[in-house]
């Protein structure tokens, strides 16, 4: 947008800073360097914890045949049809060993279609102050963790980190942000309490979300 | 008195005495309140918390033609376009603008307080645009030809069964349990059909974030990821005063925010956008526009006295707490921000036709004690009366009565023998049956109430009793 077509920018930035001239007081109380949450002792078993407050079925696993097989069984549980899978070699490998026959789409076809049954992504990070996993594009696009009614996050313990903090402060270390268009904080299935404040799963996304967490 | 004035005492005055109003806002806020206390407890330091939101809102106002352009820098470098609108028109002219040139029929939208103050969607609407609203709330009240209710749940002051009636006769479809998770399936698939149809989603923005050229959504229901991640074009209309230093001050941002809002620990989706779709992504839209509105914020900025009111995170906790939204409603206020924050800001954003909201408050300062980011509501309430009233925006029949009050009050001999006076006057009133009636000075205070008895000593005497004794 260039200043000819927008003239209103100049003015604005011109009213911002006439209004800035204006010096205000300092807060009576400054902010301070308390601590504002607890410090996570176990990150593990307090990921563990919000996800199961979060309504996550968290699936802890020893290893990559742990994790095909409880992949098996939640694709079992799910009605027949197609999937859509992040197209990324550790999803290819785990999709094999679960000897899944459903139909597959990659992301690499393209985005998720309306009809699919679930998704099946990486992730980027997996937060335990909030029991959250943090996506971006890279794990199969922005549909693949909104649009299918159940979406399968597969991921590593290794990649367990303690708080937001940490979480967003990796993202702009890593450059997440720069390196994707989009990036979301996931804490849980679609919901809405918008009717007499009654919570109901599946508001417009996914209905469950899974977090397959493998040991290694 | 105005006709916006006019329009709130009568509206007011209506729904404080509906009952059935009154019970379902009730039962709302009973669940907000122990949400919201529950939500609090998982902080180490709710205070903290509060002074830290405070510090950084206060960072980035006072430093906002700075972070605005620097935000501006990294969404252009992603691909994104930046628009300075400022005013509604100019907002809408753009966005309409766009939507035309890009041929679109239908547009699929989250829930933005701002596209509402600017009145988006019956922009569009006039040039044929088919408006989704899609957050839960906001379709509801969109069915029902209204504003939203409230910041947070737009269709707070609706009971199931209302809801049930108003898709039965909207959406040709029946849900006769009423059962909520039915009528959110309804909605579901109805909306489906839209995000898969719409060539243009519109969100609005919790915050913008300079250093990484993000904007950042907070929603429970997916609206937002949908709206933003099917159609080919996305637009996010944001106020100037959204914008935040870091993407890290998210990490107490978020929690506060949804603490204050909902009472959850986090929202379900805490969402970035930071462009358009890059090569390589499997989805997304094809453009990225981010429309930052002024319309009178940059004004308030003048303000040194209120320029706290920026920030604002548009939680909604001031009106769940506050005694006269709880009893009015948010319609009544007439105005897109209601309750506390809306009295406050409104006669800066619309001008002094509202200027009759600083006083739909009892001052009793519950919104300042819960205000996330420690605004100092009720004094702004003061302060507006206060210039309100320096400009000349009083009667005189009323301000002699205060020019009255304050020689009283200056005198205790003076108030003592008005009071004494009064006590008598009233005590012959009411003896001859005149109470209620045009002499009587409490006859307002009686149209709606049971008549207070009058006292038989006042205040003075007892405290002289108190003292001896």
């Amino acid at each position: 947008m260039t200043a000819a077509n927008n003239p209103g920018r100049e003015r604005i930035l011109e009213r911002i800073r006439a209004g800035l001239r204006t010096a205000v007081a300092a807060p009576a109380e400054a902010a301070s360097d308390a601590m504002i949450f607890e410090t996570i002792a176990n990150p593990v078993e307090r990921f563990q914890e919000e996800a199961k407050a979060n309504l996550i079925d968290c699936l802890m696993t020893s290893d990559s045949a742990g994790s095909a097989q409880q992949l098996a069984q939640v694709l079992n549980s799910l009605p027949p049809g197609e999937i859509f899978v992040q197209d990324a070699p550790a999803v290819r490998r785990l999709i094999e060993r679960s000897r899944s026959q459903r139909p597959v789409r990659w992301s690499s076809q393209g985005g998720p279609p309306e009809a699919s049954q679930a998704t099946i992504t990486l992730v980027e990070a997996l937060i335990a102050q909030t029991g959250s996993i943090l996506v971006s594009a890279a794990c199969g696009g922005r549909g693949a963790s909104v649009v299918a009614p159940c979406h399968i996050a597969y991921a590593t313990r290794d990649q367990l980190v303690p708080d937001l903090e940490t979480a967003l402060g990796n993202a702009s270390r890593q450059g997440i942000l720069e390196n994707n268009s989009f990036a979301c904080v996931i804490s849980g299935s679609s919901r809405t309490a918008d009717i007499e404040k009654i919570l109901v799963q599946g508001a417009h996304g996914p209905r469950r979300l899974v977090v397959i967490v493998e040991s290694s | 008195m105005s006709t916006a004035a006019q329009r709130f005492l009568r509206d007011s005055a209506e729904k404080s005495a509906d009952l059935v109003h009154r019970e379902i806002i009730r039962k709302n806020m009973e669940s907000y309140d122990a949400g919201h206390l529950k939500g609090r407890d998982r902080f180490k330091d709710w205070e903290a918390a509060r002074r830290r939101c405070q510090e950084i809102k206060r960072e980035a106002v006072n430093h906002l033609d700075q972070y605005l352009l620097q935000f501006e820098e990294n969404v252009i470098a992603r691909g994104g376009h930046v628009f300075w609108a400022e005013d509604s028109e100019q907002a809408c002219a753009y966005i309409c603008e766009l939507a035309q040139r890009h041929g679109v029929k239908t547009v699929v939208k989250s829930k933005s307080m701002v596209t509402e103050e600017i009145e988006l969607a019956p922009a569009l609407g006039k040039l044929g645009i088919k408006v989704w609203e899609t957050d839960l709330g906001e379709y509801i009240v969109q069915l029902r030809h209204e504003p939203p209710y409230h910041i947070v749940t737009p269709a707070m002051h609706l009971n199931r069964g209302q809801i049930r009636d108003l898709f039965r006769e909207q959406l040709g479809e029946d849900v006769p349990d009423a059962d909520p998770q039915k009528l959110v399936a309804l909605a579901r698939r109805k909306l489906r059909q839209a995000f898969f149809a719409a060539e243009m989603g519109i969100s609005g923005a919790n915050f913008i974030v300079a250093d990484s050229g993000a904007v950042a959504i907070s929603t429970n229901e997916g609206n937002g990821r949908l709206s933003t991640s099917l159609p080919r074009v996305h637009v996010a209309v944001t106020g100037i005063e959204k914008v935040i230093p870091r993407l890290t001050d998210l990490a107490t941002l978020w929690p506060v925010l949804a603490t204050s809002g909902t009472g959850q620990p986090v929202t379900t989706y805490g969402t970035l956008l930071g462009g358009p779709r890059r090569a390589g992504e499997a989805d997304g839209p094809e453009e990225f526009h981010v429309v930052l509105v002024d319309n009178g914020r940059s004004r308030l900025l003048a303000n040194a006295e209120e320029r706290e009111v920026l920030h604002c995170i548009r939680c909604g906790a001031c009106l769940n707490i506050c005694p006269v939204y709880r009893h009015i409603g948010g319609h009544s206020y007439g105005t897109i921000y209601p309750g506390p924050i809306g009295s406050v800001l409104t006669p800066h954003l619309r001008g002094s036709e509202f200027a009759h909201l600083s006083s739909a408050s009892s001052l009793c300062g519950a919104c300042t004690s819960v205000c996330p980011v420690r605004i100092d509501l009720h004094h702004h309430l003061l302060h507006n009366r206060r210039d309100f009233a320096s400009a000349g925006q009083t009667k005189w029949r009323e301000r002699m009565m205060f020019k009255m009050w304050r020689a009283a009050m200056a005198r205790p001999r003076l108030y003592a023998m008005g009071g004494e006076l009064m006590r008598c006057s009233l005590r012959v009133l009411y003896a001859l049956g005149l109470g209620g009636s045009v002499f009587d000075p409490m006859r307002v205070w009686r149209r709606g109430r049971a008549p207070v008895p009058l006292p038989k000593e006042s205040f003075r005497s007892l405290w002289k009793k108190e003292a001896k004794s």
